[in-house]
């Protein structure tokens, strides 16, 4: 689920960016320290839409660096059990498949695959039903149910299941 | 009240710890050691008692104290009892034998033997009502939820074993255990390559794969979920019955003790010897001084000397002595007010002369005549409100102790004040008023001057404020 919403940060910034291009130093450098990174309790931050408040700097003893309290907006991917959502194979093997749906990682065990699809082992490994005509492998497109988060400080990782119904593949690259 | 829960926990010890053994991991499994069944004997035993001393227990159950212990322990772990260890000797045992004799309406007569002060360990146990109805119901819960998610094979969590550590991971880790080099889990510890785990109570008898495994699976779940829900039926039925129900609470074990007590206390009427004895002990054995009988003895000439004390307090308040600073000439103002009333009051020695000079200092510096009639009135209030004060003082002495002897008429008491506390409470006054008036005298210079005058007479306390009045000159 997307959530928008104001998070804080402290920059520190080198005195070499002091200057007239003080503030624009340190919104890229906001956006090149947050985005894309991922904390256990926001979930993913897919970018920064704004900066709500600088507050007043502090200069570091001994360093020279300075430390600005950055309060900025953003738009976050914190996954849900329970959530559906559409994510791309990634890998296919007899355990089951990975999958990403943007920075989200998701691993659907063989048993959470239907009972029909059936592994098949090559340089191409995919899951398919007896008739052929549903064919997961990577790089299909999946529609799939979270059932478990393994939330760290730094790490969301997914469990996911196809196995309900409308889930599954949803865009073969195979046949289009 | 306690009974409903009572058939609960009898009921909950026959569906789930039937066939519980409470045998050590070494001894062997003979026949003869099969204690099966010991452990619903043991619950039934408790809902017939509140808190019980273990080896009493295993005395009752005429089991051995260690195979008590050790069905009690799981107990424990599985949130069923509380328990309580405490070091005491023979004689805190008997707090809890006499809490015992309470609930089982008996009287027993503590002797005081001769006991032996080395402590033991004693452990007591109670059934936890409240928490046996959520441990049940959670068990209930989660035994429906994993036969329901075996069904529906759905939600699972897949777990997978190294074949050659044990080490197990499930499927949150993944990520972790993918390698690049085949297409398999790895070990994280050993590289060991890792299998899907198969406990899941369907798959036992293994033939995973194959549509009729699957659908014989798929049919003993749902048999067993039916035999559940049948069997468990008399259980789930006395949940819903207790579930508005009041949980019976007995409390800590000393919290316990102590109603128990208080309760046999209250039934006995008054106080008997043995038992008074016993709640005079502590824990550890150490008697605790015997205080007797609390009893409220009032003082009279004791509270009269209070009272004045008091009174002249209050009256301080009514009529405040106002500061020298404060007084300028031409101000119409009493003696008292001036401070001067008591200092002339003042019997005895040591700081007269000072005094009397600090007065006349005043005196002198202010230059303010004396108003006789101010005066009167002064002490005509001053002996009202004394009255007053003896009233109130003698109404509250009757409140609280209505058998004691009357007290003396409030107006010879005023009339005593002169004579017996009075100097030594006057006493007092000058000496907190000593402290204060040099202090913030407008006399201050002239003060300093007689005390210069007089430094080798003055008391120790007045050489205090000297020192003071050294720092601030
Ligand atoms: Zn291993």
């Amino acid at each position: 689920m997307f959530f928008h919403i104001v998070l804080e940060r402290n920059m520190q910034l080198h005195p070499r960016y002091f200057g007239r291009n003080l503030r624009e130093n340190l919104v890229s450098k906001l956006m090149k320290d947050v985005e894309g990174t991922c904390s256990g309790r926001h979930g993913f931050v897919v970018a920064v839409t704004g900066i709500e408040n600088i507050g007043k700097g502090l200069i570091r003893d001994g360093t020279g660096f300075v430390t600005f309290p950055v309060k900025y907006q953003c738009v976050v991917f914190r996954p849900f059990k329970g959530e559906i959502l559409e994510a791309v194979v990634t890998m296919v093997n007899k355990m089951g498949f990975f999958a990403e749906a943007g920075p989200v990682q998701i691993f659907v065990s063989n048993h959470l695959i239907p009972d029909d699809m059936e592994f098949q082992s090559g340089d191409m490994p995919n899951y398919t039903t007896s008739d052929g005509s549903v064919k997961i492998q990577k790089d299909s497109e999946v529609r799939l149910k979270i059932i478990g988060t393994r939330v760290d400080a730094t790490e969301i990782f997914c469990i996911g299941t196809i196995k309900d119904d409308f889930l599954g593949v949803i865009n073969d690259p195979a046949t289009v | 009240m306690i009974e409903p829960y009572n058939k609960l926990v009898k009921l909950a010890a026959r569906a789930f710890y039937d066939d519980l053994t409470s045998k050590g991991d070494n001894q062997p499994k003979t026949g003869r050691s099969d204690n099966r069944g010991i452990a619903v004997v043991v619950l039934d035993a408790l809902t017939r008692r509140q808190w019980v001393r273990e080896e009493d227990l295993a005395k009752d159950l005429k089991l051995h104290t260690k195979q008590l212990r050790r069905t009690l322990r799981f107990f424990e772990e599985e949130k069923i009892i509380t328990r309580d260890h405490r070091r005491e000797t023979a004689k805190g045992a008997k707090i809890y034998s006499a809490a015992v004799a309470a609930t089982a309406d008996g009287q027993q007569t503590a002797k005081e033997g001769e006991e032996k002060v080395k402590l033991h360990t004693h452990s007591y146990c109670c059934l936890d009502y409240a928490q046996i109805y959520d441990v049940i119901r959670y068990r209930l819960h989660r035994m429906k939820h994993k036969l329901k998610d075996e069904l529906e094979n759905k939600n699972t969590l897949q777990e997978y074993i190294c074949p050659n550590c044990a080490k197990r991971y499930n499927a949150l880790d993944a990520l972790r255990l993918v390698s690049f080099e085949d297409e398999d889990f790895h070990c994280e510890s050993c590289n060991g390559r890792l299998e899907v785990e198969s406990d899941k109570i369907a798959s036992q008898e293994g033939g995973d794969g194959d549509d009729n495994a699957r659908r014989r699976r798929r049919e003993k779940l749902k048999d067993m979920l039916q035999k559940m829900e049948v069997q468990l039926k008399p259980l789930m039925d006395q949940l819903s019955r207790v579930k508005d129900l009041p949980v019976p609470e007995f409390g800590s074990l000393q919290a316990w003790e102590a109603r128990a007590s208080a309760a046999v206390r209250a039934a006995n009427g008054d106080i008997n010897a043995g038992d008074s004895k016993i709640s005079q002990l502590g824990y550890n054995g150490v008697p605790m001084p015997y205080s007797g009988d609390t009893k409220v003895v009032v003082d009279f000439n004791n509270a009269e000397g209070k009272g004045e004390g008091v009174k002249s307090e209050t009256d301080g308040t009514g009529l405040k002595v106002l500061p020298p600073w404060m007084i300028t000439s031409g101000m119409n103002l009493t003696k008292e007010q001036r401070g001067e009333v008591k200092q002339e009051a003042k019997m005895d020695g040591t700081s007269t002369s000072t005094a009397a000079q600090y007065t006349d200092d005043k005196k002198s510096t202010i230059g303010l005549e004396d108003n006789k009639n101010i005066q009167d009135e002064y002490i005509k209030a001053y002996y009202a409100a004394l009255l007053k004060q003896q009233q109130e003082l003698e109404e509250a002495a009757k409140t609280q102790l209505s058998n004691t002897p009357p007290a003396d008429d409030p107006s010879s008491s005023t009339s005593n004040r002169q004579v017996g506390m009075k100097s030594k409470r006057e006493e007092d006054d000058d000496g907190t008023e000593w402290e204060e008036a040099p202090f913030t005298g407008n006399g201050n210079e002239g003060y300093k001057v007689d005390l210069n005058v007089e430094a080798e007479e003055v008391p120790a306390d007045q050489e205090e404020d000297d020192d003071v009045d050294w720092e601030e000159g």
